[in-house]
């Protein structure tokens, strides 16, 4: 009798698999494990404790970055959703039309051009803006936010659109649901999961990004991560792997409540 | 006398695609479909039966023609506006709400007060016979469950017509049995317009009051099941219903209807010329299997023509057999029943006569 052939049965497999995920878990393993560190840095640990992150959390400058990054990224995110999901609806509730793969690269152009790029060219043209109008204010790290996260609320957007039977629509319509009811009672519901699950990608990366932050943020506008890299260039102590710790404590929350609300839905 | 129409089709064209690639999916389709009436549209697939059928609901604009409901033309009213229901071949409940909410939504939608909806939502759910599941998910219900619910929702808004769309093809022998005679009976008690499509031949003879076969975009006849199983149209339909023998000559004579039709593959037949039929060219004479017997050969009197007996099946409730004519080439098919202790009275290889009233037969322009 012929085995099946299955990958996991191939010699070195387990060997590389664990390699892999040392790789990619070690460094962040070793990072938390030091924010426990009770030494002044990071050369060697003398023990735990939790002083690091209390020093974090009366570090004004730390505190001061968190709010403006969730502040960012709460209405970046936001924002991005909502165009996002407009996007999703009229690419794929459509007839396929010439141009239309034009459009799928147009929305999805924030994934394909370096990011550095995009950088500059704001910087730029942001720059101008602030002349004319004299206007600093968070707006623009906003704007810029909002503009490369719609591609990442796009996609699960889109793929739960496409999955998903187009009669319902119909019948809606059949059973006298106005389009906008239509939308508001059948697809709406039936698309909360992809748009939650956009909103959340959105977020994280919004909350993440340091290059655009970095080049087109005014003065005083640092969120955590480029304060953490302005930090790092000075001394590591082992406050920044306390915030580090607690960083990645949120972005594990956020994925928790994405699965906790999408397994309660269809 | 329009007032006794449900919906009317006029000269409805329905064209797909720009240029060389255009084409008619409904080409020139005329009906007029009676109020309380179960009307099927019968054809083969891809004939157009979807297509009509969807711009009649108004997810499809007709290319030129109009859909004439209540003395008003609704050709390019949208869908929500139309009183008009759909029963999704898929039923297309939806996932999210329980078996009441799909049934209510109609009414919801219509702006109906809550205690009416939650009242129809009853009367329906009776009426469907699934008052203990109206709680349930549409995903937790059998498929059988599911086509009731698709049909409570789309007649609890009291649509002026219903649409279905093949709605039991999805469904296994014994429960598609049941659900035609519940269809039969939701459209006895409820006096709505049933537009009902099939493929299934059978289906469409025994649940409709009138049926309109189809064949590529257009309409070929429209008739009582008996009127298109006993006197079709055209040789499509006569070959679509049922089974048929067609036999090809030239007129001879006619006699009080009667016409004498010279074939090479049977000799001289008789067979009823239908009224207004211009007696002359080449025709085609067809004759169902079970409007013919045997008969001795040797009695050239009692028989229309003669042949080799080539097979015989046994059915059960009747007997098939093959007959090779004259010519060598073409098979004639006879079915008759068969009666307790009934002895075979030929067997195959013998000579065998084919007899017929020449009214069973009718003759059909080629
Ligand atoms: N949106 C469309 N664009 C182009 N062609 C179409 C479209 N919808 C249907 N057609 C074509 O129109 C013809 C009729 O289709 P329709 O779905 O009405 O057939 P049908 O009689 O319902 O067949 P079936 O019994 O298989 O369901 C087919 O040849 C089909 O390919
Ligand atoms: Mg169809």
């Amino acid at each position: 009798m012929a085995r099946r052939f299955s990958v996991q049965r191939q010699t070195g497999f387990a060997t590389i698999a664990i390699i892999c995920f040392f790789a990619l878990y070690l460094p962040i393993v070793v990072l938390v494990f030091y924010a426990f560190n009770s030494a002044d840095s990071l050369s060697s640990f003398q023990g735990l404790s939790l002083r690091w992150f209390a020093r974090a959390f009366e570090n004004r400058q730390v505190i001061d970055a968190s709010i403006r990054s969730l502040q960012i990224a709460g209405v970046a995110a936001t924002a991005a959703t909502i165009a996002a999901t407009m996007a999703a609806i009229a690419t794929t509730r459509t007839e396929p039309y010439r141009g239309l793969t034009l459009k799928y690269a147009f929305i999805n152009q924030p994934l394909m051009v370096p990011e550095i790029v995009t950088a500059v060219a704001l910087l730029i043209f942001f720059a101008r803006i602030k002349i004319w109008t004299g206007y600093n204010g968070l707006g623009y790290l906003i704007a810029a936010h909002t503009a490369f996260c719609v591609p990442f609320a796009y996609l699960p957007i889109r793929a739960r659109l496409e999955n998903m039977d187009s009669t319902l629509e119909k019948a809606a319509a059949d059973l006298y649901a106005t389009p906008w009811n239509a939308f508001r009672y059948v697809t709406l519901p039936l698309l909360w999961p992809g748009i939650l699950a956009g909103f959340m990608l959105a977020f994280v990366i919004s909350l993440d990004d340091v290059v655009i932050t970095e080049f087109v943020k005014s003065a005083g506008q640092d969120t955590l991560p480029t304060y953490m890299l302005g930090q790092i260039r000075r001394t590591i102590t082992p406050e920044m792997n306390a915030i580090s710790a607690l960083f990645l404590l949120l972005s594990i929350c956020v994925v928790i409540v994405f699965f906790v609300v999408n397994r309660k839905r269809v | 006398m329009a007032e006794s129409n449900a919906v009317e089709i006029r000269d409805v064209v329905k064209v797909f695609g720009f240029g060389e690639f255009a084409f008619s999916a409904v080409d020139h389709a005329s009906i007029a479909i009676r109020k309380n009436e179960f009307f099927t549209l019968l054809g083969p697939s891809g004939c157009g039966k979807t297509t009509l059928l969807r711009l009649i609901a108004g997810f499809e604009f007709p290319t030129s023609g109009e859909i004439i409901l209540n003395g008003e033309d609704i050709g390019t009213m949208p869908p929500f506006k139309r009183p008009i229901n759909t029963v999704f071949q898929s039923y297309a409940l939806f996932p999210h709400m329980t078996v009441a909410e799909n049934i209510g939504f109609g009414l919801t939608m219509l702006g109906r007060p809550k205690q009416e909806v939650r009242d129809r939502v009853a009367a329906m759910l009776k009426l469907v016979r699934m008052e203990n599941l109206a709680g349930r998910r549409t995903s937790q219900i059998s498929g059988g469950q599911q086509q009731r619910v698709a049909l409570a929702r789309a007649l609890a808004p009291q649509p002026k017509v219903l649409l279905l769309d093949e709605p039991l093809s999805a469904l296994d022998y014994k429960l598609r049995k049941d659900m035609q005679i519940e269809l039969k009976r939701l459209q006895g008690e409820t006096g709505i317009t049933f537009i009902f499509v099939t493929h299934d031949q059978e289906e469409a003879l025994t649940m409709s009051d009138r049926i309109a076969v189809m064949s590529a975009g257009k309409i070929l006849q429209v008739d009582s099941p008996r009127a298109i199983y006993d006197a079709p149209a055209d040789r499509f339909v006569a070959d679509f219903i049922g089974e048929t023998n067609f036999l090809s000559g030239r007129i001879g004579s006619v006699t009080d209807g009667i016409a004498h039709v010279d074939t090479a593959m049977a000799g001289r037949i008789s067979a009823t010329l239908p009224r207004d039929f211009v007696a002359e060219g080449d025709v085609t004479v067809v004759l169902r299997p079970e409007h013919a017997a045997l008969c001795d050969a040797d009695d050239p009197a009692a028989c229309q023509t003669t042949g080799t007996l080539e097979n015989i099946v046994y059915f059960g409730t009747d007997t098939h057999y093959h007959v090779r004519l004259g010519d060598g080439e073409t098979q004639f098919m006879l079915r008759e029943q068969n009666k307790p202790l009934q002895r075979q009275r030929f067997s195959v290889g013998d000579r065998v006569g084919i007899l017929f009233e020449p009214n069973a037969a009718r003759v059909l322009r080629n």
